[in-house]
């Protein structure tokens, strides 16, 4: 295995308590510095495929390497130290409501903090000018000190940028980042995403069902259908025939609201 | 979806044998209960007297039931009706169990077995009762005389017992504290490992949920009444004893309370805490904790209210508080006396309550 892999997977599968089958044999090879789009129906195994690579979620067949180590061997301190490098961005937000959006984003430093001052809220003052920076990235530094419900849907997803790049990540899973969004908003939160990735050189990982959003952003595409590759390549390849042949006649290509 | 979408077959054939089972199991008891509710008005109607010469009470008639003969014929009968239920219509054990099956849904009740079975169940269920409490409706609305001493006594309360009510109020408001203050760090440690979401993980996670659960259970199903015996006898009588008894009682209620506001929270936030690569006490420091604390709190208040309430009448049995000097002037029928503790009580509890619902409203 090649050392510049960010992600590998190898027959990676996922069945459901229920029975229902999310994910079956995903071969997946995802380079530094790549920004993949995965594109499918909901239902197709999207979120499923990238919980399964910073184990929010058990695969119950196959394996993940991350950075050329098995996550799914992992357990403990190990596996927390791997997913230190992985960032994760939500469809929706997953900000904690309740608290400043300055301790939203410090939250995103506790993978690296000591464990009785992280539960007293207290962190390193190098932490907190950190913070404020990566707010300041996002262009919220303004609003460091507000409830995170009281902003709005973008300014929330950003704040989920900024929590992301707190973490110092090398990888960011980024599952319908602007599904929830006013299409108006998309781009304002995609072109943070697109930043980390030319400027600061992460990987990204991005779930998309917009297919504007993939050509536009992604070096990469995989399309998911019933929990497999379907299809994979380069964005531009992907036209409106290939998408019909994936996913039916019935399906139509969208570039507002989805399929 | 389609091949998506797919059940294992060996769960689902576990699954339905135990369905069938538990719809006998309900059935029998139903059936079994039908059986002697109805023996029970048969023999409470037919005139039958006892060696004294009078109609048998509902006691006597409870004592005189063929309990063993009523379960073996229910259990025979439940059987017939789950092994014919195609002839007979799905039996109410099987109903409960499984659903109503398409081809009965629009049928009116008055056509099914299980319809005449339930209304006639319902039917037996208040004329038993009606016995078995020996409810007396004439007695009720004639006999009024010998209360009206009481209520006469209640409407005028005497201020001889005032000061000794007021400082015993007190006493009862802080026992009432304590034991809910001391609850809180107790129960906020247990609602944890009692929560069902965030005990899946591991085996020893599900045991701590099992544990904790059926202890909780345990205590909760005390009554605070018979865990101020218990603490009397350790402790001695006064108002620890009465502290003791509402801290137990309030420890169990606050902790199903405080797990249950877990269990409902937005699992979003736990998950992006845990990509960051925090550990488990971080997670629920940022991902569960700042969701409820406002929800703890009102409950938390709203236990404070409830044991007001109840420390009269822990101290009825001698744990301290304004009930301590309440009963005794209950067994003298010293009414005016009783009057004035009555309102004292009364006008706190009223008091606590709009303040509990004012704090209540303005946290949530």
């Amino acid at each position: 295995m090649s050392a510049d892999l960010a992600v590998r997977t190898e027959d990676l599968g996922m069945v459901y308590p229920g029975g229902v089958r999310a994910l079956s044999g995903v071969d997946l090879e995802v380079r530094e510095g790549e920004f993949l789009a995965i594109l499918g129906l909901s239902g197709s195994g999207k979120s499923t495929l990238l919980r399964c690579m910073n184990r929010l979620i058990d695969p119950t067949e196959g394996r993940v390497w991350i950075f050329g180590e098995e996550i799914t061997a992992a357990s403990g301190g190990s596996l927390r130290r791997l997913r230190r490098q992985v960032a994760m961005i939500f469809q929706q937000f997953n900000l904690v409501r309740r608290q400043t959006v300055l301790t939203n984003v410090l939250s995103g430093a506790l993978g690296r903090s000591r464990l009785l001052p992280s539960l007293v809220l207290s962190f390193a003052q190098s932490e907190r000018e950190r913070a404020v920076a990566s707010l300041g990235r996002v262009g919220l530094d303004d609003r460091a000190g507000s409830r995170a419900d009281a902003l709005s849907g973008g300014q929330q997803q950003r704040v989920a940028v900024a929590r992301a790049l707190m973490q110092e990540p090398r990888l960011i899973l980024a599952d319908e980042p602007v599904a929830s969004l006013d299409p108006a908003l998309r781009h304002s939160v995609m072109r943070h995403i697109e930043a980390l990735n030319r400027e600061e050189g992460l990987t990204v990982i991005c779930s998309l069902h917009d297919i504007d959003l993939v050509e536009r952003y992604a070096t990469r595409l995989v399309a998911l259908r019933d929990g497999k590759v379907a299809w994979g390549g380069r964005p531009e390849e992907f036209d409106r025939d290939t998408f019909r042949e994936i996913y039916g006649e019935e399906a139509e290509p969208t570039s507002n609201s989805g399929f | 979806m389609g091949d998506g979408r797919e059940i294992t077959p060996g769960a689902v054939g576990w699954r339905k044998n135990l369905s069938r089972l538990q719809a006998v199991g309900i059935d029998a008891a139903l059936i079994t209960m039908l059986i002697l509710m109805g023996e029970l008005l048969v023999v409470a109607f037919s005139g039958r007297r006892g060696d004294t010469g009078l109609l048998l009470s509902a006691e006597q008639i409870l004592d005189l039931l063929h309990y063993a003969w009523a379960l073996f014929a229910g259990l025979g009968l439940a059987l017939v009706w789950n092994l014919f239920y195609r002839l007979l219509g799905a039996s109410p054990g099987r109903a409960l169990v499984s659903g109503v099956p398409e081809w009965e849904r629009d049928l009116e009740w008055t056509h099914t077995l299980r319809g005449w079975f339930v209304a006639v169940f319902i039917e037996l269920t208040f004329f038993a009762g009606w016995l078995i409490t020996e409810l007396q409706l004439v007695t009720f609305l004639t006999k009024f005389g010998k209360a009206a001493d009481i209520v006469r006594g209640l409407m005028h309360p005497s201020s001889s017992v005032l000061h000794e009510g007021l400082v015993l109020l007190v006493q009862t408001i802080f026992l009432a504290f304590m034991a809910t203050a001391f609850a809180i760090p107790v129960a906020f440690v247990l609602a944890f490992p009692s929560a069902r979401n965030l005990t899946r993980g591991s085996a020893v996670a599900r045991l701590a949920y099992i544990v904790s659960r059926t202890l909780m259970n345990f205590v909760r199903a005390v009554e605070p009444l018979v865990w101020a015996l218990i603490f009397i006898t350790w402790v001695g009588i006064g108002p620890f004893a009465g502290v003791l008894a509402l801290w137990v009682h309030s420890v169990a209620a606050l902790t199903k309370l405080y797990s249950e506001q877990i269990e409902s929270i937005d699992t979003g936030p736990m998950d992006a805490i845990t990509a960051t690569g925090a550990s488990t006490l971080q997670v629920l420091r940022y991902g569960v904790v700042p969701q409820v604390i406002p929800p703890f709190l009102s409950f938390t208040i709203y236990r404070w209210d409830i044991n007001v309430r109840m420390s009269t009448i822990i101290g009825f049995v001698g744990g301290g508080g304004i009930g301590y000097i309440l009963k005794p002037r209950v067994d003298l029928g010293e009414w005016g006396e009783v009057g004035t503790l009555v309102l004292l009580i009364a006008g706190t509890v009223w008091m606590m309550d709009i303040i509990s619902a004012k704090i209540r409203e303005r946290i949530v």
